[in-house]
């Protein structure tokens, strides 16, 4: 009997001394920074967590400034991808950044700025100007927050909408690979008299088809100035003409069974597998499709794929033969960052994506907003032709990565409404309302 | 009691005929949905072997070629050994404080009238009713105040908390169906009420406090949002954050996602089979007492 | 005998531990949370008073009574599809039978498995091209009824709640066979002298020992329909075009996903406030039965 008082007793201190305790220790974490002789404290996150050849490289690269840096106390994690956002965003509302950390292009970086949570890298870059001299045209647009001040650099290049062929289908049916969309059309036709998807699409997370479809072709119809102007919310609208035509082009893939049936209720990686296995003649993906089928596919499966780009539109504005993309996610660089830290964190920066990272980035099957030559032994064939043609041509603007967060989720699920039957007006007018939300102040 | 036997089979042994009958084709139904549910288990476990290419060629089939490196690539790359040791010790240490603290409460709740009661029956009522996602910022910022975070308190609070509702709720109902006589009759004894619940009540109350482990193992073994935001050494991570690891929102590793999942979830069914047989336990030993 | 004051202190300490834990971990948060709902917050950065505007702004949105819908839709099926289920399961396993261990152990394991894995499996047996579903009516000569059933609004919030009870039939089952041991051995010998089997005795001498154990799964059962969450990320993500959004994938993407944390924190507190009410109902409904 007493020993279940007792245990009582001690249940109930044991509580009370676990809520309570441990507020001592939260003061141990101070700056690092403030002893001479003492390691510097610098911690990074990222999402590189996986197994694939471009997490990899980079994670050898942060243990490669680990090593050389014997003053710093490296703490280096990384976060399931899943699970990023969530992370960081919790911590961002606790004012509790780590000093280094990944960001993805696009409202989630722009969100983190404006609420002054990032300081700029700009000196990173000027200190290395051969470097900063090789990124793309565009690399740094979305990170330049302020006139000449750049917040980041990115690791990556997210080309999004590339045309992948099947050719021996295309042959074997006698079909000719789309160069007009007229053409294109045609080809939809032809497939789906045979009985094979024309296709492939895999839009079950919504973003899919308008990271993929859409910004290209809207952009061959509105030209790009058009967008700027309409995310801008200066002197365009996306309830004009223009962008009502863009839709209709995709409407009338749908109208004309271009994609398989329930395309909204498989993912990328199923729609990727469909098309390798020959049931579809066409996909339009971007290039974490070279990614992922470097993983999962065969040189065998690969090499009747060819890759091209999306036909122009006839009377459309925009310019013909380009492939809509821009920069990835890139390191920032937190505002409570101070003093020697400050220092080595910058240097970290150059690190993990100056000129020899962004190299082993592109050799791992991954394209970088970077001028460098890769060597063709390294990468699979299906990269090697996605590399040149990427390379070779001018780059459109995503959606997603100028609408605002709330915007970019309205048209990302108005296409799915009209692959559903949903009215082009109606997803236009939402498009417009929410982006008009947003750029109010 | 044979008395009654024989005149029951007296009157209807064309009845029991109809019953075998009914009762072989009940078995069969229940086998066949035993089959049904069990098949994902053993999807997962031949998936788990299969090369990616493999495993979009032939979702159903076995495996064309034995793949056993894919679960050894996965404890590698998940560093899933620490991982599971840290998983084994939070969940553990929160399963046996849920345990204590809901069965006490649960009896408490049960068995005397006092004043605030329905106060706090109805708090943990409210606490069945919260979508955790919603509490993860204050959390944060409470346990970052309190120098929790990046502990293994850190984890084995919170998910004791976020358990208590339910597991209160079970005992509280369980309780109530113990008859009051046991008590009445050690009271009489002169044992006070920790004697009392130490001697009587907790004894016949394993299959309840089986149901709540179970319940509770579960959870904690597959929680990823509080694993995820409230740890940041990587010496102290939980098992599902080893799992996503082969996922990057554009493409997932399946055969390294499998591998992880078929280790990780064989614990949890090692649990489930040990705590079962302790749920059924108790029905004997109970039926010997009576 | 115990005196008054002794059963004071043995209240006080055996239930203080788990209240005290209880309020700062889970209470202190939940109206904190809630607080926020009142702002115009990013979730980080400066917040904005602003009233009751997020919850005006959801009382207008039409995902909002959608995802409320959707939920319903899941309470109803759950509490129809899984509390009945698990008890007859529980009655017809309750023995010690390798045949019933078995069987009960088959019916829990869908739990022990990650959603992911129940969503990719279902996932397939709802594919559209490859599916199981669809495969087996075009053999029963059906073609007409075979569809893409997770992109197809009319019938996809059926075609996920399948899955969610398939899958949480097994704790229920576990709950009733443990509530099933208090009856005792004279309790079932009793309704056999009395004659009573089947339907009657389950009726009269079964549901009323164990009705606490019955109305506490209902609101099991409500509380967590209402946060359902995993399965339909997996399965769908809320989609297509929002058609299966539940309350909780709507709170989880205004807060992480369009940086709405106080918008996020008044859905989340709605949650809380349908999931009240409906387990008020559920007391005053089942209270009048059992009286």
């Amino acid at each position: 009997m007493k020993k279940t008082r007792k245990l009582g007793i001690v249940l109930l201190l044991m509580t009370m001394l676990l809520a309570a305790c441990g507020s001592g220790e939260s003061g141990k974490q101070a700056e690092g920074s403030a002893g001479g002789q003492e390691k510097v404290k610098l911690t990074i996150w990222h999402n590189f967590a996986g197994d694939d050849l471009r997490a990899k490289s980079v994670r050898s690269f942060i243990e490669q400034f680990a090593k050389d840096h014997p003053e710093v106390e490296l703490d280096a994690q990384a976060i399931p991808p899943d699970g990023y956002r969530q992370r960081l965003s919790t911590v961002a509302a606790a004012n509790e950044m780590p000093d280094v950390f990944f960001v993805y292009a696009g409202s989630q970086s722009s969100e983190l700025y404006q609420a002054k949570l990032l300081q700029p890298i700009t000196e990173v870059l000027d200190a290395h100007s051969d470097w900063k001299d090789k990124f793309l045209p565009g690399a740094f647009e979305p990170y330049e927050f302020e006139q000449g001040q750049i917040y980041s650099a990115p690791l990556g290049m997210s080309a999004t909408s590339i045309l992948y062929y099947n050719k021996a289908l295309f042959e074997k049916n006698n079909v000719k690979v789309p160069t007009t969309w007229d053409e294109m059309m045609t080809a939809v036709s032809a497939f789906n008299a045979k009985g094979i998807t024309p296709i492939a699409l895999g839009n079950k997370a919504p973003w899919v088809a308008q990271s993929t479809i859409l910004g290209s072709l809207a952009d061959r119809v509105t030209g790009t100035e058009w967008f700027k102007n309409a995310a801008a919310q200066k002197g365009a609208k996306f309830t004009d003409p223009e962008f009502i035509q863009a839709l209709g082009h995709f409407k009338e893939l749908v109208d004309h069974k271009a994609f398989q049936d329930g395309a909204n209720s498989i993912d990328n990686t199923q729609a990727e597998q469909y098309f390798i296995q020959g049931n579809a003649a066409m996909m339009i993906s971007g290039a974490w499709t070279l990614t992922n089928l470097a993983a999962s596919s065969t040189e065998d499966q690969m090499k009747d794929i060819e890759v091209t780009v999306l036909p122009p539109i006839p009377g459309g504005k925009g310019k013909a033969g380009t492939i809509s993309g821009g920069a990835g996610g890139g390191l920032a660089l937190s505002s409570r960052t101070e003093g020697k830290a400050r220092e080595l964190a910058l240097e970290l920066i150059y690190a993990v994506s100056g000129p020899d990272a962004q190299k082993a980035i592109a050799e791992s099957n991954s394209m970088v907003m970077y001028d460098t030559d890769i060597d063709k032994s390294k990468v699979t064939s299906l990269y090697y032709k996605a590399f040149n043609l990427v390379k070779s041509t001018e780059v459109t603007p995503v959606y997603d990565a100028y609408l605002s967060a709330e915007a970019a989720e309205v048209i990302n699920n108005g296409l799915q409404e009209i692959m559903m039957g949903g009215s082009v007006e109606g997803v236009a007018q939402k498009l417009q309302d929410a982006q008009a939300r947003s750029a109010a102040p | 009691m044979n008395a009654t036997i024989t005149a029951a089979s007296r009157s209807g042994t064309g009845k029991r005929a109809v019953f075998k009958g009914l009762a072989g084709f009940g078995k069969l139904i229940l086998l066949a949905y035993a089959v049904v549910t069990l098949y994902p288990l053993y999807w997962l476990f031949t998936s788990a072997f299969k090369t990616n290419q493999d495993f979009f060629a032939n979702p159903y089939g076995l495996p064309k070629q034995w793949m056993a490196q894919n679960l050894v690539r996965a404890w590698d790359l998940g560093n899933m050994g620490r991982a599971m040791l840290n998983s084994a010790v939070v969940t553990v240490s929160a399963v046996i404080l849920t345990i204590l603290l809901s069965v006490l409460a649960g009896y408490v709740l049960s068995r005397f009238s006092f004043p605030l009661k329905k106060v706090v029956v109805v708090l943990f009522t409210v606490g069945l009713l919260i979508p955790i996602h919603s509490t993860l910022v204050p959390l944060f910022i409470m346990m970052k105040n309190m120098g929790l975070l990046d502990t293994y308190g850190a984890l084995i609070l919170p998910y004791t908390a976020f358990e208590l509702p339910i597991a209160v709720f079970l005992s509280m109902a369980y309780m109530s169906s113990i008859p009051k006589e046991i008590e009445e009759a050690a009271m009489i004894d002169g044992s006070g009420w920790w004697g009392i619940f130490g001697r009587m009540i907790l004894p016949l109350c394993t299959p309840i406090v089986a149901t709540i482990s179970i319940l509770a193992f579960l959870r904690f073994w597959n929680d990823f949002s509080f694993a995820l935001v409230f740890i940041n050494t990587q010496a102290l991570k939980t098992l599902p954050l080893s799992l996503s690891l082969f996922s990057d929102g554009f493409g997932t590793d399946y055969s390294l996602t499998m591998g992880a999942m078929a280790i990780a979830v064989l614990p949890t069914i090692v649990i489930y089979l040990i705590l079962q047989e302790k749920i059924m336990k108790g029905m004997v030993a109970g039926s010997t007492k009576g | 005998m115990p005196t008054a004051m002794r059963s004071k202190g043995f209240i006080a300490l055996a239930l203080l531990p788990a209240l005290l834990l209880f309020l700062i971990f889970v209470i202190i948060p939940v109206f904190w949370s809630a607080y926020y709902g009142f702002f115009s917050w990013k979730g980080f950065g400066d917040a904005k008073f602003i009233g009751l505007d997020n919850y005006k702004e959801m009382f207008r949105d039409p995902i909002f009574w959608r995802a409320l819908r959707n939920n319903l839709i899941l309470v109803v099926s759950s509490i129809v599809g899984q509390v009945p289920v698990a008890l007859v399961l529980a009655i017809v396993l309750f023995k010690n039978s390798l045949f019933s261990r078995f069987v009960r152990s088959a019916v829990f394991m869908p739990m022990v498995l990650s959603t992911v894995v129940v969503g990719l499996i279902w996932g397939y047996i709802y594919h559209p091209q490859f599916g199981v579903a669809n495969h087996v009516l075009d053999l029963l000569g059906l073609h007409s009824w075979t569809r893409a059933w997770l992109s197809d609004p009319k019938v996809n919030m059926l075609a996920i709640s399948i899955p969610i009870n398939w899958a949480n039939i097994g704790p229920y089952l576990v709950i009733f066979v443990a509530a099933l041991q208090n009856i005792s051995p004279e309790i079932h010998d009793a309704a056999k002298i009395d004659g009573s089997a089947g339907w009657n005795k389950l009726i009269h001498v079964t549901l009323p020992i164990i009705w606490g154990t019955v109305v506490v799964t209902i609101v099991l059962c409500i509380s967590g329909s209402l946060k359902a969450f995993d399965h339909v990320i997996v399965m769908t993500g809320g989609g297509p075009a929002r058609s299966t959004e539940l309350l909780a994938t709507y709170m989880y993407n205004s807060t992480f996903s369009v940086y709405r944390y106080g918008y996020g924190s008044a859905v989340s507190t709605m949650i809380m406030i349908v999931s009240a009410v409906l387990i008020a109902l559920n007391y005053l409904a089942t209270r009048r039965k059992s009286s």
